[in-house]
């Protein structure tokens, strides 16, 4: 039926010209060639990354290392101890915390992320700007020596709700919560308190969560969220060339049900938007351990690079732990602005930027990190001058399955990374 | 269809404006009474002011209802014979639906009775409700007509020049480069011409000029075809009291329903930028409950010296005044000519302008002797050339002490600050912005409230799009000067005054926003007065800091001294463990209680929750009281001790005591003798 139908129309122009890429495509082994000299490359890396002790700045940084629970437990139980020890002297208490404002982080270009400097600030109780602040820094305190003695975790939320009455709303014992992890020197996983679960993994990969044997490559279509708390992974194990950072949720369901990671060995992954501390500690892991290349996919748009940076550069929020969290060496697959021409994506999948979007265009372009790459410079410069954004989802204007079955295929063939 | 053929009307200027009337602010019946209130207040302001009086001026406005209109003007009242024919007529259907509505409101509202009880606010608010409802529906129908009298201590007008100065459309004693209130010459003729249009009945005029033995009456109208007053009686009464001023009265359509809120404002404003003046307003109502009267007092004695007129500034002036002033002038000279008809034109500099016309003219000229080409080359020549700006010194703001006085007898806030900013000049005309900010007081809405001024008179529509309303919304932080833009009650004051207001619209309602000159000046005053703010707000916010700190530190002491203890507890309990099932205590703490141990106390129920607690407490008084204590050392410092002073007038028991020397003057004290 279909050949036949085939025959008696003509094909019109769109339709040729998918027909044509496709005919670009060559067998597997071909088109993974590439990738397979790009994993060569990532494996030759030196095991470990520079730390920053190795660099010996001038200005003093401060970093978090991870800590089991009875080395937290001690941090705590000194803090607090020190604080009652105040308390009956008559002297009130105070805590020293760490500064985590803009003012006091820095880029370092040889590490290729954002630091914590080492300036502190003072959290007395008897000072009404200070009191309720340096009464919640000692319930999260107290919080966290419950849960490190009890060896269990709980989400953020749980954390709120815990005392709602006295931390008013999330963000604020969330931001006590970073300062406690700074201030004791460990990350905030350390500390037995998890974000909920956002992220989610595909893909040939096998691992141990909490003594549970997880494949990846049975998770069916919506596979494996990604574990809150990493430290319970191990054991991981793989056998793709690639890992595939996905922007959306939707691009990853499409590579999913294609199984996009049976024709072409890789793990995907996504965070569904802007990552969080979870996703970007488990991208870190696999990079880690497996040493292959982790290569991105996201929207043609500033906020998609934007998502980029927080996986590679790390975000201000939590620079102090930028050393945990974030993954250089990523590569820009695509959807890049000049992708939208040379895929000849039809004008009404295009849209126009925003004046908001053009604004973040141009702030990126002054990004230290940025600049860093000439390649990254030249295609936000392409995005900025046309004011045209696309996402990932124009691709399937040509069909929903043109995403996995032509465009990765290609662009991976040709080695079309930045 | 144009048969007949389009002959050639001519318009008198009073027609064009009885067809254009919301040119002049009087769009609808409401409006029509707020403009009339306003135009004869603001007549009889200048009127006083001219006559270097302080202005007191009474307004009274007294309600008529159709009947009693109609047995003034001598229509007889006539029942109504065919109820169908009135467009009031209610019908059978719609009529039972009113009272089936009526019915369901009612039990509704009973049913909330008997729930409440009696007597209960939302009871009574909705029992309100539905009344007023009833009222607006009923007075729908029936038009209502206020009689407006205002009376004024003013020059008063010299009985020939009475109807020429009413009856008449665009005569105007103000025309001239002088700030002033009135500008068009329209104000009273517009509310002749709309008591014309809505009532029919004639304007009463009462006049008196100083030291007149009599009082001239007038009653007259306007022939609105012909622009021409139309004069109904005339006489001269004896002046018992020497009364001098003006007193006019007019009866128009109006409603006082939607428009009273914004008479009263009006009225409230006036008295704000004219504390030296006295107003006092009388609404007599139909009903007797529904009247209103108050008064604004006045609280100054001191008037802003009068504008005074001034030439026109060469830059400000278009070819057809160039060609009138030429024609006008009393200058024999050219030269002249351009020293006394304009400012800033010195004698050297008129000479240097004249030769520059190269236009086969010289100093000596006589204007009236300049060809209309050699006027285009002036005029061309007098915008090109430099010339200083004006000075401003012929305007006449409220002054600082005059705004400030009547922002605080009017509004009571809780403090003030005024700024009056140096003349600029916007196309040859120069003006002056002066600006309050207040914050606190009675009857404000919590907010930015802005409140504008053009020429001393308020305006009070249109104000979405006005420079003052888009600087105070827009351009100004308000929270760097810690005044919170929500919530506290700010009333925003800018008074603006120049020979040429630009205004924009046809209502003269607002001011534009877009000339650069302007928006900077009105900024800056505004910024001006909230500096001034900023240190008397900020030390109110420590005052009122320092009252609630030992309250605010104390609240958390409970749960700061149960959550360390908590952590204390299970810290003894898990030494207390002998087995070795618990966890040894790590480096850092171990170290630390090796130091000083805390957990043998608390093991022993020395040391308990309370413990801490208390500790903690003792150490927010005390840090508390240090901090009071530096705070009063602080405030001494600055404001130094104060004692309350009493002058004390001399009477003849008092006499001086001997003299104190010191290095800055000598005292004597008055003492009892």
């Amino acid at each position: 039926m279909s050949k036949l139908a085939g025959k008696k129309r003509p094909l019109d122009a769109g339709e040729k010209a998918i027909l044509a890429t496709k005919k670009k495509i060559k067998g597997t082994d071909e088109v993974l060639a590439q990738v397979d000299k790009l994993c060569s490359l990532a494996k030759k890396e030196p095991a470990r990354a520079k730390t920053l002790a190795e660099l010996h700045l001038p200005q003093a940084c401060r970093e978090v290392i991870e800590k089991d629970a009875d080395a937290v437990l001690d941090e705590v139980e000194a803090s607090l101890y020190t604080v009652a020890a105040s308390i009956l002297r008559g002297e009130g208490f105070s805590y020293d915390v760490p500064l985590r404002t803009k003012g006091n982080q820095m880029y370092v270009p040889e590490l290729d992320r954002i630091v914590l400097k080492d300036a502190c600030g003072q959290r007395p109780f008897a000072n009404t700007q200070t009191n309720r602040k340096a009464v919640i820094t000692t319930r999260v305190l107290g919080l966290v020596h419950e849960l490190c003695r009890k060896r269990i975790h709980v989400t953020k939320r749980d954390l709120f709700y815990t005392d709602v009455k006295l931390f008013q709303d999330q963000l604020q014992s969330d931001n006590v919560l970073e300062d406690v992890a700074c201030m004791l020197g460990c990350t905030r996983s350390s500390l037995h308190v998890v974000a909920s679960e956002k992220g989610v993994v595909v893909g040939r990969l096998t691992f141990r969560e909490d003594g549970d044997l997880i494949n990846c490559q049975r998770m069916g279509v919506g596979g494996k969220a990604v574990p809150p708390n990493v430290d319970k992974v191990t054991e991981i194990r793989s056998d793709a060339m690639f890992i595939l950072l996905v922007e959306k949720d939707a691009a990853f369901m499409r590579l999913a049900e294609d199984r996009f990671y049976n024709t072409y060995p890789c793990i995907i992954l996504t965070a569904k938007g802007q990552p969080d501390v979870a996703t970007r500690i488990f991208l870190k892991r696999l990079r880690d351990v497996l040493r292959i290349p982790v290569l991105a996919l996201v929207d043609a748009d500033p906020y998609g690079l934007k998502i980029l940076s927080v996986y590679m550069k790390g975000s201000m929020n939590m620079s102090y732990d930028s050393s945990n969290l974030t993954t250089p060496d990523i590569k820009w697959l695509g959807v890049r602005p000049s992708d939208l021409d040379r895929f000849n994506i039809p004008e009404q999948c295009r849209l126009p930027m925003t004046d908001e979007d053009i604004k973040t265009g141009k702030r990126l372009l002054e990004e230290e990190f940025v600049q860093a790459n000439p390649a990254w410079v030249r295609e936000l410069e392409i995005m900025v001058t046309s004011k045209v954004k696309a996402e990932i989802q124009a691709l399937s204007s040509f069909g929903f399955q043109y995403l996995s079955q032509v465009y990765l295929p290609l662009k991976l063939q040709e080695g079309d990374w930045i | 269809m144009g048969r007949k053929a389009d002959a050639l009307q001519q318009k008198s200027p009073a027609e064009f404006f009885a067809d254009n009337r919301n040119i002049a602010g009087f769009d609808n019946p409401g409006k029509c009474l707020y403009t009339t209130v306003r135009e004869l207040v603001e007549n009889s302001l200048d009127a006083a002011e001219d006559a270097g009086k302080l202005p007191e001026i009474d307004i009274t406005i007294e309600e008529i209802s159709q009947k009693r209109l109609n047995s003034i003007r001598g229509i007889s009242n006539h029942d109504r014979l065919d109820e169908e024919l009135y467009q009031d007529h209610e019908t059978d259907e719609a009529k039972k639906k009113r009272l089936a509505k009526e019915a369901k409101e009612l039990e509704k509202l009973e049913k909330a009775m008997t729930k409440k009880g009696e007597g209960t606010a939302a009871v009574d608010a909705k029992r309100k409700e539905i009344e007023a409802r009833r009222a607006a529906a009923a007075s729908k129908a029936t038009k209502t007509f206020y009689k407006i009298t205002v009376k004024d201590n003013g020059t008063g007008m010299p009985h020939e020049d009475i109807p020429g100065l009413l009856g008449r459309v665009l005569s105007s004693t103000k025309y001239g480069v002088k700030q002033t209130r009135g500008k068009f010459g329209l104000g009273a003729k517009m509310a002749l011409i709309w008591s014309k249009l809505s009532t029919g009945l004639p304007i009463e005029v009462w006049s008196a000029c100083r030291k007149q033995a009599f009082v001239s009456y007038y009653k007259l109208d306007i022939d609105i075809h012909k622009n021409e007053p139309n004069i109904h009686a005339v006489r001269q009464d004896a002046n018992l009291n020497h009364w001098q001023g003006s007193e006019l009265s007019v009866t128009i359509l109006g409603s006082w329903q939607y428009y009273r809120a914004k008479v009263i404002r009006y009225l409230r404003m006036i008295a704000v930028i004219t504390p030296y003046a006295q107003f006092r307003f009388a609404y007599r109502a139909e009903d007797e409950r529904n009247s209103v009267h108050f008064c604004f007092v006045r609280r100054t004695d001191k008037m802003p010296a009068p504008p005074t007129e001034t030439q026109h500034h060469p830059a400000s002036v278009d070819l057809e005044l160039v060609k009138r002033l030429l024609a006008a002038t009393k200058a024999p000279t050219l030269r002249a000519f351009l020293t006394r008809e304009f400012c800033n034109i010195s004698d050297v500099y008129a000479r240097r302008l004249i030769s520059e016309m190269q236009a086969g003219v010289d100093a000596g000229t006589s204007p009236r002797a300049v060809s209309a080409s050699q006027a285009t080359r002036l005029h061309q020549i007098l915008h090109e050339a430099k010339f200083a700006d004006p000075s401003g010194s012929h305007l006449s703001p409220a002054g600082e002490y005059n705004l400030r006085l009547g922002i605080t007898k009017e509004l009571h806030p809780d403090m003030v600050a005024t700024y009056q900013g140096d003349a600029r000049v916007l196309d040859g005309h120069a003006f002056v912005v002066e600006a309050a900010v207040s914050v606190g007081g009675r009857d404000i809405k919590p907010g930015i409230n802005v409140n504008r001024f053009a020429n001393r008179i308020p305006l009070l529509f249109e104000g979405g799009s006005d420079v003052i309303t888009r600087t105070a919304a827009k351009r100004i932080n308000w929270a760097s000067y810690k005044i919170n833009q929500a919530t506290d009650r700010v009333g925003v004051f800018v008074s603006i005054v120049s020979t040429k207001i630009p205004y924009k619209g046809a209502g003269k309602e607002y001011i534009s926003d877009d000339m650069e000159a302007l928006v900077g000046a009105v900024k800056q005053a505004i910024m001006h007065c909230c500096l001034q703010l900023k240190s008397k707000i900020a030390r109110k916010l420590v005052a009122r800091e320092q009252q609630a700190r030992r309250r605010n530190l104390a609240r958390h002491v409970p749960d700061a001294a149960a959550a360390v203890f908590r952590v204390l507890r299970a810290m003894a309990d898990d030494d207390e463990d002998e087995d070795g099932a618990m966890r040894p205590p790590g480096p850092k703490r171990a170290r630390l209680v090796a130091a000083e141990d805390l957990l043998a106390p608390v093991r022993r129920g020395e040391v308990v929750e309370a413990t801490l607690a208390r500790k903690l407490t003792e150490h927010v008084e005390r840090i508390d009281t240090d901090m009071g204590l530096e705070y009063q050392m602080q405030l001494g410092a600055a404001a130094g001790a104060r004692v309350a002073a009493y002058l004390m007038p001399r009477l003849p028991q008092h006499g001086y005591g001997p003299p104190l020397a010191s290095a800055a003057c000598i005292l004597r004290l008055l003492q009892a003798e």
